[in-house]
């Protein structure tokens, strides 16, 4: 067998800018696809990167060598297999099932989502990306981590960040000596919050990770609290922008919507159509082959959930946001090991809550000038403006 | 092949045929069993596959890990004696014709 095609055009200012042409390009003729520009191995079409997500000896996410270790000045369990990833995940896991989250911190996350729509003025344009999205997810997420006392600011700032040392490949030292002020700022709150956790426990995942039977070391708690940070605030924001800006550009599926309370569809099919984490990268462990290529060891795949989300073996007409699809099986939260261990807050927050809240609220919200909203990014993608007007 | 029974909550009854070596979970993802998400694939992560194994199968699935156990405290519905997590049940031809019960929802 041959190695994959190299491909010299496609640029990274290409795929932020609008991957989804291309993407539905290579699905059709070339779904394994060395592209330089990356230095990855981009596979496109479902199968193949659910084989790769659900196979972690073969395609390991056990890769020091990348830039989230300096950026998080740890090794994370996003970057460890097996054992030594399942036990620093059930630390964390278990502030996020789906039980706890429904039972336990419902009314919670009802009251504040009631707290930040409550400030949106009614009858003007709002930027709902900068004035709602992003703060309430922050604002939840402080909570869910036990880390209250951090402002909306410090938790959007900080996960931006993290996030900036992470995808740092340039190895630039200006973002990681960013990181480090974050993670210096981050550390202090930690070691300030450990005694009030561990006397008084909330269930807050901070709380649950210290006061366990078992803990894991306080490194890898800081780990795990900073993996969520920076994992946790920009996905929720994304993903609520994005099923607004479909919604709000389908007027039809809207009122339907509405009228079957299919909330949960519309975010479904939001996470579908443009999903917020749209690839990830993993280390191939053996040689092995793939859609009739070798790949060879040493080598690093990036799987494409944004084109597998829309691959037509899959799904008919992908490239529309249609709520009311028969079969959504999309790949937005990932699948194997890694499995976004946030998927059930995200469903709860986004979907059940603050949707049905905000519509609730603003019966006519409008995007008068769709065209006016810029969608931005590879690795990571939604809108960066949402102006809609509030009525 | 292995005949599986899944018994959704409103007791519409799927039945399959399976092969040996695929878990619960597999068998209904791939037959589209609509009341089993198992989004995880298998890992152990997800509690999105919870089922209630029938009572005349209970002693051939065998017990569930404390691994599992773990998991499924976190489960979207009513955890009883007879859970489990079907992606952690191994289909072999002891267990040809086994019923499972759905739970009201996964998520």
């Amino acid at each position: 067998m041959a190695l994959a095609p190299l491909d010299g055009a496609i640029t990274l200012d290409q795929l932020s800018s609008d991957p989804y042409p291309i993407y539905r390009r290579l699905r059709a003729e070339s779904p394994v696809l060395r592209v330089a520009s990356t230095g990855r191995t981009l596979l496109t079409k479902a199968a193949l990167t659910k084989a790769v997500k659900d196979n972690p000896e073969l395609f390991s996410s056990d890769d020091p060598q990348t830039p989230m270790k300096p950026a998080f000045r740890a090794h994370t369990l996003m970057r460890k297999d097996g054992k030594a990833h399942f036990v620093e995940r059930k630390a964390i896991s278990k502030a996020l099932t789906p039980k706890r989250i429904k039972a336990d911190w419902g009314p919670l996350y009802e009251q504040l989502a009631e707290d930040y729509i409550a400030r949106l003025p009614r009858g003007e344009t709002v930027d709902l990306f900068t004035d709602l999205c992003g703060p309430l997810a922050a604002r939840i997420l402080a909570h869910i981590l036990g880390i209250p006392e951090a402002s909306d600011e410090q938790m959007m700032r900080w996960s931006q960040l993290l996030i900036d040392g992470a995808g740092n490949f340039g190895w630039k030292p200006e973002p990681f000596a960013a990181s480090d002020a974050a993670n210096d700022e981050m550390d202090a709150l930690f070691a300030e919050l450990e005694p009030i956790r561990r006397v008084e426990p909330d269930g807050s995942a901070y709380s649950l990770m210290l006061t366990a039977d078992d803990p894991i070391p306080m490194s890898q708690i800081h780990a795990n609290i900073k993996i969520a940070i920076g994992g946790g605030i920009n996905e929720p924001r994304d993903a609520l922008a994005t099923i607004l800006y479909g919604l709000l550009t389908n007027p039809d599926q809207l009122a339907e919507v509405r009228a079957q309370e299919a909330w949960d569809k519309a975010f479904e099919e939001g996470i579908r159509w443009v999903a917020p984490i749209q690839a990830s990268s993993r280390l191939v462990t053996e040689d092995t082959e793939l859609g009739g290529f070798d790949i060879p060891k040493g080598d690093t795949v990036m799987t494409i959930q944004a084109s597998a989300n829309r691959d037509e073996e899959l799904f008919e007409d992908g490239e529309s946001f249609f709520v009311f699809r028969d079969k959504n099986p999309h790949q937005a939260f990932g699948n194997g090991p890694h499995h976004c261990a946030g998927a059930h807050v995200a469903r709860r927050t986004v979907g059940k809550i603050i949707l049905p809240m905000l519509f609730d609220r603003f019966p006519n919200m409008s995007l008068p000038n769709p065209e006016d909203v810029v969608w931005k990014g590879f690795g990571f993608r939604g809108p960066i403006n949402l102006p809609v007007v509030l009525n | 092949m292995i005949k599986v029974t899944y018994v959704a909550h409103d007791g519409t009854e799927t039945v399959i045929e399976a092969e040996e070596g695929t878990s619960v979970m597999q068998a209904a993802v791939s037959n589209d069993v609509d009341g089993i998400v198992g989004e995880c694939g298998g890992s152990m992560m997800c509690a999105t596959c919870h089922c209630y194994v029938d009572e005349a199968w209970e002693a051939r699935t065998g017990q569930r890990s404390d691994d599992e156990d773990e998991m499924l405290e976190g489960a979207a519905s009513e955890v009883t004696e007879r859970s489990r997590l079907s992606c952690q049940i191994k289909l072999d031809p002891s267990l040809d014709g086994l019923v499972v019960h759905l739970p009201e929802e996964q998520l």
